[in-house]
């Protein structure tokens, strides 16, 4: 039993990292930009097949950093030219041009790498089990791990000590105030943009040597990603951290018991936040703090 | 003496409400330009029109003898203007030191080093978060925030809403502090009497229409019309060079003092 227990602990702390990296990729665009980006699951799906792609000429470590990065500059081309046009339009605007850019992505991915999944293959070093008895702590899983920590780490750094930064956290306040000291929000923007898109690059080839490749793998992963940033209260970079790791390990631990709850326990979450704290786990604090 | 910033026939609207009638108005390098007017008489969104947080339909505003009509907001503050909003605008969730590293600094005298000099009080609240200090505290901020960009021309807006008396007559000093320094200031103001005694030149809005220009030591002598810019709560007390001595003792424990 308490292996079984430590077994879908770690699921649920895989599976929550998978949502911390989405949704904080969600939540700076939502927050600078006011854009809920729906689209943001297929270019998880991308960053996988980005670095499936590049792997016979790079080397799986090779494909790991380049792809995300090429994810970030192909987030920022698409904020150049599409994005930024509907900042200043209402809402349904950019939810409804996310949404079409969801399927024209998804679609794109089935044409050039077809509709069944693939295979990203890890390096062996990083496959083996630990141990007999933890057969579910596989060097990929640490490894996966470690490299979530030291990209939020990174991303928190980024945020917290850097002038960019500095003026991203002031943007999500005030940006008519930023760019009256002297900004160019346009420029802030879509550096974020790019950041977040980034994340889920990262995400897709951490997934991708995880579960594999298909054409809709970020589609589990979006509405969880949403979940987590409404738990762990809006605005707030650190309660989406909390909220995807929470619904994450929520649901895996709802499984031991209750197989069919696993994405059912994740709803109710959300109901019971919503009611007892309407602001989420942190939203006191109020913008990315 | 030459001309920092010259606009002429502007007109802005919010959505469709009309609010500026053929706006002109002149700020004189290195002297203290008001702006007075009665609530809603279209002070603030002259001064977001200057720096082009709201554009106008029509007319042409001159910085510094480039055209910057149509120049995003960033490329003006950039170009030498510093802007302090109304309501000061601060970054309540960040500390007092990041809302300092915000504006992009541009070369001169006005560092953050500086700023902790001139304003010790702002040095020690530091670490803390812009919604933790006082209403003066902030618009020291707001103010050493567009300092910052090392402008020729500062433009506040309402720097003494809110503030208590003794307060207002720190954050006038520092703007008389500012144009002894060569800058030019354009200043909006509710506080009629006040601003009067700092500026050199006014200009009075009303309805969205300039309804007088002329110099300060005109209007200070139009005792009806500063009644009526004033209004029936017409201030009583009116800025003073000199402080009294409880007035200087109260200031030694609350340090804004421009140094």
């Amino acid at each position: 039993m308490l292996t079984l227990i430590l077994f879908n602990l770690t699921n649920g702390i895989i599976l929550g990292l998978f949502y911390v990296l989405m949704a904080l990729g969600v939540s700076l665009i939502l927050n600078l930009s006011n854009v809920i980006n729906f689209a943001h699951g297929n270019f998880l799906a991308l960053g996988g097949y980005f670095a499936f792609s590049l792997a016979p000429y790079l080397g799986y470590w090779g494909a790991f950093i380049v792809a995300p990065i090429l994810i970030g500059v192909l987030g920022l081309i698409v904020e150049q030219t599409m994005i930024k046009r509907v900042y200043a339009r209402p809402h349904v605007y950019s939810l409804l041009l996310t949404f079409g850019l969801s399927f024209i992505i998804q679609d794109m991915c089935r044409t050039i790498w077809g509709v069944n999944g693939l295979p990203l293959s890890i390096p062996n070093a990083l496959n083996s089990p630990l141990s007999n008895q933890f057969f579910f702590l596989t060097g990929y899983r640490i490894f996966l791990v470690a490299v979530v920590i030291v990209a939020v780490a990174a991303l928190f750094a980024f945020l917290g000590f850097t002038r960019v930064g500095t003026r991203i956290r002031a943007g999500t306040f005030d940006l008519d105030t930023v760019s009256a000291l002297g900004i160019n929000i346009g420029l802030l923007r879509a550096l974020n943009f790019a950041l977040g898109i980034g994340l889920a690059g990262l995400a897709g080839v951490l997934a991708g040597g995880q579960i594999g490749l298909n054409p809709n793998m970020g589609d589990n992963l979006v509405l969880p990603s949403f979940i987590a940033i409404i738990v762990g209260g809006i605005g707030s970079l650190t309660g989406t951290l909390v909220g995807g790791l929470v619904i994450g390990v929520a649901s895996a631990l709802t499984s031991v018991w209750w197989s069919a709850g696993s994405n059912v326990v994740m709803y109710i979450l959300m109901v019971v936040i919503l009611v007892a704290r309407p602001r989420g786990i942190m939203g006191e604090e109020g913008m990315m703090t | 003496m030459t001309i920092a910033l010259e606009a002429e026939g502007l007109n802005t609207f919010y959505g469709k409400s009309h609010i500026l009638y053929d706006v002109g108005l002149k700020v004189k390098e290195g002297a203290i330009t008001t702006l007075l007017g009665r609530n809603g008489a279209g002070k603030t969104t002259t001064l977001r029109s200057l720096v082009g947080l709201t554009p106008p339909r029509s007319g042409k505003i001159t910085i510094f003898g480039k055209d910057t009509t149509h120049t995003p907001t960033y490329r003006i503050t950039q170009n030498g203007v510093g802007y302090v909003p109304e309501g000061r605008k601060i970054f309540a969730h960040l500390t007092v030191e990041d809302n300092l590293r915000v504006p992009q600094e541009r070369p001169g005298p006005w560092t953050i080093e500086r700023v902790y000099q001139t304003f010790p009080r702002l040095a020690e609240r530091k670490m803390n978060k812009g919604r933790q200090l006082s209403g003066g505290e902030q618009e020291m901020l707001s103010i050493a925030r567009a300092l910052l960009l090392n402008p020729q021309l500062l433009i506040l807006d309402e720097p003494s809403q809110g503030l208590a008396p003794l307060i207002v007559k720190e954050v006038f000093r520092i703007v008389q502090q500012t144009k002894a320094d060569g800058m030019s200031v354009l200043l909006v103001e509710q506080n009629v009497r006040a601003s009067l005694e700092i500026a050199d030149y006014a200009y009075v809005l009303d309805h969205g229409v300039m309804g007088w220009s002329g110099t300060a030591a005109d209007l200070v002598k139009d005792e009806e019309r500063i009644q009526a810019l004033a209004g029936a709560s017409a201030e009583e007390w009116s800025f003073d060079d000199t402080l009294s001595a409880a007035e200087t003792e109260a200031l030694a424990h609350q340090p804004h003092a421009v140094a």
